[in-house]
């Protein structure tokens, strides 16, 4: 069977094959085989197909990132110029793209044990070299999308690993929590992408909390913005200040809320507080922020207690019972949960 | 008269903003007529992003007594030129 002949997508295969009811013993193995043949590592191997498959296992195929050029225009997915293990193409997006997806994927498969963005080794795809003179990046429910930047204001977007691991976290919550992409719930999504996307980078840096920027986009400005990043994790609203495109106007708690029906409804802005209380619950914690906060956030994530249309509230309990389930009642990582979201103003 | 695009969302999440001065005639002509169309269309069906679609544009339109929400995905090309001269105007 080749993979894209199979009718089943693999994130059920995963499901089916972890599935340890008798019931479904025959489907579950079928599964299995399946997966196995998914991944030309395990192809042939018997003993694969007997292994239990545990929940959330890395299961499905190897890193496979496909990198595509649309060449100054606006149509996908463009030219393929650079796959998985082909030598770098001397084209800075396109490496930067295909280094930036290692050290996502990097994250996700070795730290939390989830291959791909769905949990199955879904291939990684990116276009670069997005329209003319395109200021933006973008997830597009299945690749990332990135633009060259104006020259003005922003520079090429993947000049920080930042703006991709935030584009490819973007996949990883369509196959999670798919976040509804408007009010408290896209703030949250945002705030997702924010989170795991300086992790992303503590982790490919080897940063403590107290070594790391916090920042989101560090570098895409041009030299003649007056500004270090587009978003900050540590202090929401201070990452840019300029005379031409204003101040940063994210908030940190919920007293300075904002209100708009722009932006879908704020969710680049209004994001500031659930990054922030990310952020207080790793300083809590020091360290490596992706091993205790990380962890207690992408728990919540896959754990299936954030419903599509989830605020900060319901946000706020589920990682509280995510750090409680996974470190203890009133351990310490409980505790810093709990704190943050109280500073930010989330809970009482 | 006098259109003016704001701009907001994006990766950034930065509100920008341009404006441009059409001849009355060019704006019954071209633009009011498609900014009714827009306006008239189902609440949530035109004004939202496409599915699974992230950081993308939001355009708000206003000409005259009519405004508009397109997002970036849904923009047609009359839009796009229209969002093009503006942006290679002087902003206001
Ligand atoms: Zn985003």
């Amino acid at each position: 069977m080749h993979p894209h002949c199979s009718i089943v997508p693999p994130h059920l295969l995963a499901h089916l094959a972890a599935v340890d009811d008798p019931r479904h013993a025959v489907a579950a193995r079928a599964a299995r085989r399946a997966l196995v043949q998914l991944d030309p590592l395990l192809a042939g191997r018997e003993e694969a197909f007997a292994a239990p498959v545990p929940p959330r296992t890395a299961v499905g195929r190897p890193l496979e990132r496909r990198i595509s050029d649309a060449g100054g225009q606006e149509i996908l997915p463009g030219t393929l110029v650079r796959g998985e293990g082909d030598a770098a193409t001397g084209d800075a997006a396109t490496d930067e793209a295909y280094d930036g997806l290692g050290a996502t994927d990097a994250l996700f498969r070795q730290v939390y044990g989830r291959a791909s963005i769905d949990g199955a080794g879904l291939p990684l795809a990116a276009t670069v070299h997005y329209g003319e003179l395109y200021d933006n990046a973008f997830w597009d429910g299945e690749r990332m999308v990135f633009g060259d930047g104006d020259g003005d204001v922003f520079g090429r977007f993947t000049r920080s690993l930042t703006v991709i691991s935030h584009e490819l976290t973007h996949g990883f919550t369509q196959y999670s929590t798919n976040l509804v992409y408007e009010g408290q719930s896209g703030a949250l999504n945002e705030s997702l992408s924010d989170v795991f996307g300086v992790l992303v980078e503590q982790h490919h840096l080897g940063q403590t909390v107290d070594q790391a920027s916090w920042l989101v986009g560090e570098g895409v400005f041009t030299d003649q913005v007056q500004g270090r990043a587009l978003r900050s994790l540590a202090a929401p609203g201070t990452a840019y200040d300029d005379d031409v495109l204003g101040r940063d106007p994210q908030p940190a708690t919920m007293s300075d809320f904002v209100i708009t029906t722009s932006d879908n409804g704020g969710v680049h802005i209004n994001s500031g507080i659930p990054n922030h209380a990310f952020y207080l619950t790793a300083l809590h914690l020091g360290g490596y922020a992706w091993e205790r906060a990380g962890r207690i956030w992408f728990d919540a994530a896959v754990g299936g207690g954030i419903q599509a249309n989830s605020g900060f509230r319901l946000f706020a309990d589920v990682t509280q019972e995510a750090a409680r389930a996974r470190f203890g009642q009133n351990s310490e990582e409980h505790e810093a949960v709990r704190q943050a979201w109280a500073k930010v103003e989330v809970t009482g | 008269m006098r259109i003016e695009i704001s701009r907001s969302g994006g990766f950034a999440g930065m509100t920008r903003t341009w404006s441009l001065e059409v001849s009355p005639a060019e704006a019954e002509e071209r633009w009011l007529p498609l900014a009714d169309r827009a306006a008239e269309a189902p609440q949530g069906e035109e004004t939202r992003p496409e599915r699974d679609q992230r950081d993308r544009y939001v355009y708000h339109i206003v000409i005259g007594y009519q405004e508009v929400t397109l997002p970036e995905s849904r923009l047609d090309e009359p839009w796009k030129e229209l969002i093009e001269r503006a942006r290679r105007g002087p902003t206001g």
